[in-house]
């Protein structure tokens, strides 16, 4: 059975080979521990009996630029191919998000997204009701560009 | 403070003094060039100036130039035993090779000199915890407290030595000390929240309930602990401990914020007297109503209804599994089966369960020519099929989920999951080749998902067909690492090199097997090595409980499944070879670099080539650049294994493997065997007796225990000279427990044999153990062909093993066995004769669907 809760050290591991299993932008452990320890709140994880199936990795921007406000960032979310359908990456994604909002106060979430990753701007856009923001040319190791992609999160900040 | 006498040796006139202040500063900003060259000024007047030695070595370091400046800052500290600015720089460099436990002799012997240098302290609270060293800690951040008393910091920190070091009450004294003195705290202090977090966390342990709750009202009202599902979770836990009312509405607001995590539910059920891992009778009604009205209020979790499923039974579970099926194949869940798998452990569950699938399969039945009627969704109708061949397949039920397979696909030709499965079938009966093929199937029909193509590598990689593995994975790997193997190995990938592991010890090949193993023990290293930073870091921030729950998971980071693996199997290799050395060198002719191997060894070559020249020319014109303290990555100088392979002690280099297993993987059968074997040769009799005195407790009928008892005795009683007598009698009583003394080794081995007539695995090992014993091998042979009577339970897995048993003990009638197996196991292709290989191996991979789909019925044909 599948139940959703916040990220614990314990879930790292999983939370690696998931994201090895499903896409090409990897991180070492050490990564995974840095973005769990500085904002562990932020982080959420999908298991079903033990077994990681899918995770949210995100954490506030650190450096925020003069006028801009504080936000948080994605780093990397995602649910693997055989728990899809159940919409946990929407689940996952919405508790991360609102605790950006109660915890840190973010006005926004940013992530990077693939230009021709239909499915994910799909979901992005559609269901999570993220807009384009920018264009990072040439963002990820094989070339291709990035959307960035942001969503207010001021109708979540109490 | 610094020994009032500075030894003649370090004091320096005025003008070289101020230099060496310089050279200080230069090293704080990291400007290296100036402070080389200053340094080198300070050593032409003073050549033997151990400090300056010690700085111009690290500098060095920081420059790249590792070897020569680790020899420098030797030097150095041997020129002056006394100074704390040696020992403190030499213990740098040791923490930056990651060799903590030196270098915190180091920072101990600094500290005997400069006992209140704050760096130095802190350096050795971290070096402290790396090591577990929980008392010391607790004096370290005692002093830093008390020279800063200013820094918030060092009150957690000692706060959280106390807790590292089982004393909670001083833990909390701390905690309680510091918020009493506390000032300006600013609104919204996402610190403070932490803080008091930590605090809560300390209570909830010391089991002080009242407190933690008047803590917790306290600070969420005046709004200084801003992490709501934090509070919240707390809260629910402390009301339900007191047995407070508002407890339950605790309770609701979790859920209601987050309906799909399990604990919440549990803690409510908890809350009112329902123990959801032990319903009884009497609970299962209250648990059923709170769970059916979740559902209705949570419409889009799936928590509450499938916890129903598994509090239900009898009627009630028939009324609630139909719609629950029947919904998700309308959806189209892949998981529906993984999902519903638990609840399998309940025969009349999964009696329902099949019965409701196969009812609505029955109402999509039509004639194969006839289109599918147009009530009946045809997608529904494709994930029941999918459904009841994974629920077959599981029940052993091959040949039917390949039907259901095949009809599946036959109507929906391009679904990956139904290839995905049909492979996982083929896998389960033995026949790997097939399974690659179909998986690959599945992976072209989607080029873009990574899942699918991870899949097939492992499916290839299972079948021993390690290049073309690689190859596959290789399509996802970053483009610019010198081969995809050494991508996914920095990236860690466990799955990847387990399975590269384990073919190329199915392929016979030692030392890649052992390199592999060896890999993966790196990778658990890195993992352990990674804390290190956060001892500070954590403190820095505030967030410590998460930082306790990180130290705990590194406390038993070996117990992973990935780690148990790669030290038994690995420890296993070590063994072959100590016990016939001729394998290693062995490997070493018969290895051979594949294509793409020798092709990536070149590209390595180059490459290191390339940065030596770079490394060259760098050091030529001293440039400023910071290359850290981190030892640099080393070069893979064993590229096919033969090294490690060969390498000496192997018995002493699988005990260190094993070790962490007698604590993290007590309840593992294999593990306590490899740590017997390992034992028993390096001659630590009570320890490898301890081993099997464990194995016993866990399952004394284990097929490889009773050789292993055999074998114990056997060298046992052969030893010319006994160990010491305290050793011999502990082991002549205790061993008598496992074989009796008046019993002999033959009638030991037929009573094994007699209580286990129809266990493949036992009759294996009855066979081995006569040949031990020196039985002839026409009778060892009659007997393993014993395992093929229709009465004997025979998993394709132990009819290799006897094959391979056949083939150590030259036996004529191998092939006689595997015939015979090829017809006992009819869809597996392990046993096909060893010439028709290359064809089978062919077979795995395909170009593409069209070609598999004439090859298929060709092979049918």
């Amino acid at each position: 059975m599948v139940t959703i809760r916040v990220a614990r050290a314990e879930d790292l591991q999983g939370m690696q080979a998931c994201n090895l299993q499903n896409l090409p932008e990897n991180y070492t452990m050490r990564y995974y521990m840095f973005y769990l320890l500085s904002c562990p709140q932020l982080s959420y994880v999908a298991e079903d009996e033990g077994r990681i199936v899918g995770y949210i990795l995100a954490r506030m921007e650190e450096d925020v630029a003069e006028g801009d406000e504080p936000h948080g960032h994605v780093v990397s979310i995602s649910v693997l191919r055989s728990y899809r359908r159940l919409g946990l990456a929407k689940k996952l994604m919405v508790l991360s998000q609102e605790a950006m909002a109660s915890v840190y106060r973010a006005s926004y979430v940013m992530l990077h997204v693939r230009k021709t990753n239909r499915a994910a701007l799909g979901l992005y856009k559609d269901t999570l009701k993220f807009s384009v923001h920018d264009v990072e040319k040439g963002y990820y190791a094989d070339g291709e560009d990035a959307y960035v992609m942001r969503r207010s999160l001021k109708d979540l900040t109490s | 403070m610094p020994p009032a006498v500075v030894p003649p040796a370090r004091a320096l006139p005025l003008k070289e003094s101020a230099l060496f202040k310089e050279v200080l500063h230069y090293y704080e900003d990291r400007q290296l060039k100036k402070g080389l060259k200053t340094a080198d000024t300070i050593l032409k007047k003073f050549p033997n100036h151990g400090e300056t030695l010690c700085m111009k070595g690290l500098i060095l370091t920081h420059m790249g130039r590792r070897e020569e400046g680790l020899e420098l800052v030797k030097q150095g500290v041997r020129l002056d035993l006394t100074s704390h600015i040696c020992w403190h720089v030499f213990g740098l460099i040791q923490k930056g090779q990651k060799n903590y436990e030196e270098a915190l002799k180091s920072y101990t012997q600094a500290l005997r000199f400069d006992k209140e240098n704050m760096n130095i302290l802190r350096d050795a609270a971290h070096l402290q915890t790396q090591l577990r060293h929980y008392d010391a800690l607790v004096e370290t951040r005692h002093t830093l407290l008390r020279l800063r008393p200013q820094l918030r910091q060092n009150w957690i920190a000692l706060a959280v030595a106390y807790h590292l070091n089982g004393n909670l009450v001083e833990a909390k004294n701390v905690l309680e000390q510091f918020e009493r003195i506390v000032k300006n705290v600013p609104d919204y202090d996402i610190e403070m929240s932490e803080i008091l977090l930590y605090h809560l966390r300390v209570l909830e342990e010391l089991g002080e309930y009242s407190e933690a709750l008047a803590l917790l009202d306290a600070n969420a009202k005046s709004r200084r602990i801003i992490d709501r599902t934090a509070i919240m979770e707390f809260r629910a836990r402390f009301l339900s401990k007191l047995g407070n009312a508002d407890a339950q509405q605790a309770w609701q607001g979790l859920i209601e914020q987050n309906p799909d995590c399990y604990d919440y539910y549990k803690g409510y059920l908890a809350n009112r007297g329902v123990d959801l891992d032990a319903i009884t009778d009497e609970t299962r009604g209250i648990a059923l109503q709170t769970l059916r009205d979740f559902s209705q209020q949570f419409k889009r979790a799936a928590a509450p209804q499938r916890i129903a499923l598994s509090v239900a039974t009898g009627d009630e579970f028939k009324s609630l599994i139909e719609p629950y099926l029947r919904a998700r194949l309308e959806k189209g869940v892949p998981s529906l089966f993984t999902d519903l798998k638990a609840l399998y452990r309940d025969a009349s569950k999964r009696d329902a369960i099949e019965s409701a699938a196969h009812a609505l399969l029955d109402s999509f039945v039509h004639a194969p020519d006839a289109p599918c009627p147009s009530h009946l969704d045809p997608t529904t109708y494709i994930w029941t099929l999918y459904f009841l061949a994974q629920h077959h397949s599981h029940l052993g039920r091959h040949k039917r989920a390949l039907e259901l397979l095949d009809t599946a696909l036959a109507h929906t030709p391009t679904l990956p999951e139904l290839y995905m499965f049909r492979g996982r079938v083929l896998k389960r009966c033995g026949d790997p080749y097939g399974a690659a093929r179909w998986v690959d199937q599945a992976r072209l029909l989607d080029l873009q998902d990574r899942f699918l193509n991870a899949r097939c590598g492992k499916y290839r990689l299972r079948a021993g067909l390690i290049e073309e593995a690689v190859d596959v994975f290789g399509l996802f790997t970053k483009k610019d690492a010198p081969s995809p193997a050494q991508d996914l190995e920095d990236m860690q990938s466990l799955l990847y090199l387990t399975e590269e592991a384990d073919a190329q010890l199915r392929n016979g090949n030692f030392a890649m097997a052992l390199k592999k193993y060896a890999a993966i023990q790196k990778v658990f290293d890195d993992f352990e090595d990674d804390q290190f930073d956060f001892h500070g870091y954590s403190v820095r921030k505030f967030t410590v409980n998460i930082y306790l729950n990180l130290l705990k998971w590194e406390d038993t980071l070996r117990s992973h499944p990935a780690y148990v693996h790669a030290a038994i199997e690995a420890s296993r290799i070590l063994v072959k070879v100590h016990d016939d050395p001729s394998l290693a060198t062995k490997s070493a002719s018969q290895s051979h670099l594949s294509e793409a191997e020798k092709k990536a060894k070149k590209k390595a070559k180059k490459a290191e080539k390339k940065v030596q020249e770079e490394a060259k020319k760098a050091s030529g014109s001293s440039t400023n650049e910071d290359k850290g303290l981190d030892a640099s990555p080393s070069k893979d100088d064993d590229p096919d294994g033969t090294k490690l392979l060969q390498a000496p002690e192997p018995l002493e280099r699988a005990a260190k493997l094993l070790k962490p297993l007698s604590t993290l993987a007590k309840g593992n059968v294999e593990a306590w065997i490899a740590i017997c074997d390992v034992a028993v040769r390096r001659k630590k009799y009570l320890q490898a007796l301890q081993a099997l005195n464990h194995a016993h407790s866990l399952d004394a009928d284990h097929p490889e225990l009773h050789i292993r008892i055999v074998d114990f005795k056997r060298r046992w009683s052969s030893l010319s000279e006994k160990p010491s007598e305290t050793v011999t009698s502990v082991v002549s009583s205790s061993f008598s427990k496992l074989l009796p003394d008046e019993v002999s080794l033959e009638h030991f081995n037929s009573q094994y044999l007699q209580r286990h007539p129809s266990r493949g695995d036992a009759i294996l090992a009855a066979a081995k153990v006569s040949r031990i014993l020196g039985a002839p091998r026409e009778e060892v042979e009659s007997a393993v062909f014993g395992a093929l009577n229709a009465t004997v339970e025979l998993t394709f897995e132990t009819a290799l093993a006897i094959d391979s048993f056949l083939s150590e003990i030259q036996s004529p009638r191998e092939d006689e066995f595997r015939t015979a197996c090829k017809q006992r196991f009819e869809l597996s292709t392990l046993f096909e004769p060893r010439d028709k290989l290359p064809e089978l191996r062919k077979s795995a991979i395909q170009k593409s669907i069209v070609d598999t789909n004439e090859e298929k019925d060709e092979i049918i044909s």
